[in-house]
């Protein structure tokens, strides 16, 4: 008789690559164990064994099966330890949860992507999932800003991705130094230079609370309509399960219900930009 | 519904041959208050009938306050709980819905519902804090629990809920059937006295239907006033059979253990890049009643507050839930 399922147990996979992305940002390369997949948006539990866990959404392809890439930023107790470990080790997976991006919503739709800092990492996945079929898009146009250009990420990529057909990548930095030959200010001012049919298309905004915020108010002064922008909500997703209530965003659980959530749905929930 | 009876003696005679195969807990008196016993041989006579309300919550039973939730655990005996009153046989309609939801089933908690028989009382008294009735929920049981007990000078006399009770009746106890119209409606009229008691007590209190709005349209300086004896234990979570919210504590191995955690606590919400929705304390002890009155009645098909008042006995700031709700009704 197969072992019946314990949602609390993680599954073991086993870190064979560590991709420097910023000082900040690392990108760990995981083979799971077990089979595993997830939908571009959904997000996994990582843990570090004895130490804790914390919700990431894999910055990888979906539909690559046999690997998955997670892009961490060095913010607290479990990031720091992550980013000291080694190839060889061994960590924790749980999930896929949630619900994540609607791909086939966006099909014959111009999509504008609007990421900021690690915010990027859960949209590289939708960027790969999107170039798998870009006969079914219009347009994709990606609109990414940081602080600075060395904490930039994802460098080859970004170079791959502006070979892409249909693909435009447009970026920004808070503060250039000599090197940058980019847009220089907050995400939004790229968004001023965007040839985008609005009534043909859809936004996808990702990255920092402050970030979406203004993003979203600009996207709704562009003409999008609430329903047409999709936000990937950050909030202490613990259990991932839809019980343990630190991600209570009013009446949403944020990790069953989204975390990636339309505008309309969660502008009356208290709390959406903190 | 149907009622058995058997006698006291022999009832407890039962009990006591139960003990042999099965975990049993029942309210017994302390110096202090009433709460569930594991119970032995010479605890059975002592046992509460008809009492409001055990110290502890229904839900320490098939939440506990900490688990390893990862190793198998141990296959206990079936348990026995006896004496529950309403307001915490209610409460397992939305832990039900929140740990049996199809897509993330506990099995923890599933196996502990399964091999659990729950046996109501019915309440003939009520406490100081009781107010069941405001939240539509009745002094005895009708639904949820596997049966209903209730003590008559010496008769023990038992109506049937579930038919895992109608087994444990006539199979395990061997009760007779009550035909006495008589007793049944004495029961009966006792059960709309102490809910006609309870209405009385407690008509100050806004229907329950009443409480989400009263809650949302607020103002601020309502819940600073009410949260300023407030130190953030979280008592009142830990006490309150429908809260259960938790926490997931990493162990070597790759355990995890489950632990009971309180929205009241600093950092609750508080996410990895710092923001904090719940960072002052108004904040966090107006979210309680947010989950419960407004959130959680748009989210779920059962209610987050059965009104047993513990919230209220166990607040070492003395924070009164039902002074504060007249106060926003008036």
């Amino acid at each position: 008789m197969p072992a019946e399922k314990n949602i609390y147990k993680p599954i073991r996979a086993k870190l064979v690559d560590v991709i420097v992305e910023s000082p900040t940002i690392k990108t760990f390369v995981l083979i799971p164990e077990e089979e595993f997949s997830f939908k571009t948006g959904q997000f996994i539990e990582l843990s570090v064994d004895g130490i804790g866990e914390a919700p990431f959404t894999p910055s990888s392809s979906p539909l690559i099966k046999d690997k998955i890439e997670v892009t961490v930023m060095k913010t607290g107790y479990v990031t720091e330890y992550m980013h000291n470990l080694k190839p060889g080790v061994m960590m924790g997976i749980r999930g896929p949860y949630g619900r994540g991006y609607p791909v086939e919503k966006f099909h014959d739709k111009e999509i504008l992507v609007v990421g900021g800092g690690c915010g990027f990492a859960p949209i590289r996945s939708l960027l790969y999932n999107l170039a798998a079929i870009t006969d079914k898009l219009r347009k994709v146009t990606l609109c990414y800003g940081s602080k600075t250009p060395e904490e930039c990420i994802y460098k080859p990529y970004i170079t791959e991705l502006k070979k892409i057909p249909k693909f435009e990548v447009l970026r920004t930095v808070d503060r250039a130094d000599s090197t940058w030959t980019e847009k220089v200010g907050v995400v939004t001012v790229l968004l001023d230079d965007v040839k985008v049919d609005v009534k043909n298309s859809v936004a996808v905004v990702c990255g920092p609370p402050i970030m979406m915020k203004f993003s979203t108010l600009k996207l709704l002064e562009m003409g999008y309509p609430e329903h047409d922008i999709y936000l990937s909500m950050e909030k202490n997703m613990s259990c991932g399960l839809g019980k343990c209530g630190h991600c209570m965003m009013g009446k949403y659980f944020v990790c069953k219900d989204g975390p990636v959530f339309t505008y309309d749905e969660i502008k009356d929930q208290p709390h959406i930009w903190s | 519904m149907d009622y058995y009876f058997i006698n006291r003696k022999e009832w407890d005679k039962k009990l006591e041959e139960l003990l042999e195969s099965h975990n049993i807990f029942a309210p017994v008196p302390n110096e202090f208050s009433l709460d569930y016993e594991v119970l032995t041989p010479s605890l059975i006579p002592l046992v509460s009938y008809n009492k409001p309300k055990p110290a502890s919550p229904l839900k320490i039973f098939f939440t506990p306050i900490k688990e390893n939730v990862t190793s198998p655990g141990k296959d206990e005996k079936p348990i026995i709980i006896m004496g529950v009153p309403n307001c915490d046989v209610e409460a397992l309609g939305i832990l039900d819905e929140i740990y049996l939801d199809e897509s993330f089933e506990d099995l923890f908690y599933r196996k502990r519902r399964q091999k659990t028989l729950i046996i109501s009382t019915d309440c003939f008294d009520l406490q100081e804090h009781c107010h069941c009735t405001s939240y539509g929920v009745k002094p005895w049981s009708e639904q949820r629990a596997d049966l209903a007990v209730t003590l008559i000078k010496d008769q023990i006399i038992l109506r049937v809920i579930s038919e895992k009770g109608k087994t444990f009746v006539t199979e395990t106890i061997q009760a007779s059937p009550l035909n006495d119209k008589g007793l049944i409606s004495s029961i009966e009229n006792r059960h709309r006295e102490i809910e006609d008691l309870l209405n009385r007590t407690n008509k100050e209190l806004p229907d329950y239907k009443e409480t989400g709005r009263l809650v949302k349209s607020s103002s601020k300086a309502i819940w600073v006033k009410h949260s300023s004896t407030c130190v953030s234990c979280g008592a009142c979570t830990t006490i309150c059979p429908t809260c259960t919210c938790f926490l997931l504590i990493d162990k070597p191995g790759f355990h995890k253990v489950k632990q009971m955690d309180a929205c009241q606590y600093p950092g609750f919400e508080k996410t990895a890049g710092g923001e904090d929705p719940l960072k002052e304390l108004h904040e966090r002890f107006r979210n309680r009643y947010m989950c419960k009155y407004v959130w959680k009645p748009e989210k779920f098909k059962h209610i987050a507050c059965t009104g047993c008042g513990r919230c209220i006995e166990a607040c070492i700031g003395k924070i009164n839930k039902n002074k504060l709700f007249i106060e926003l009704a008036k």
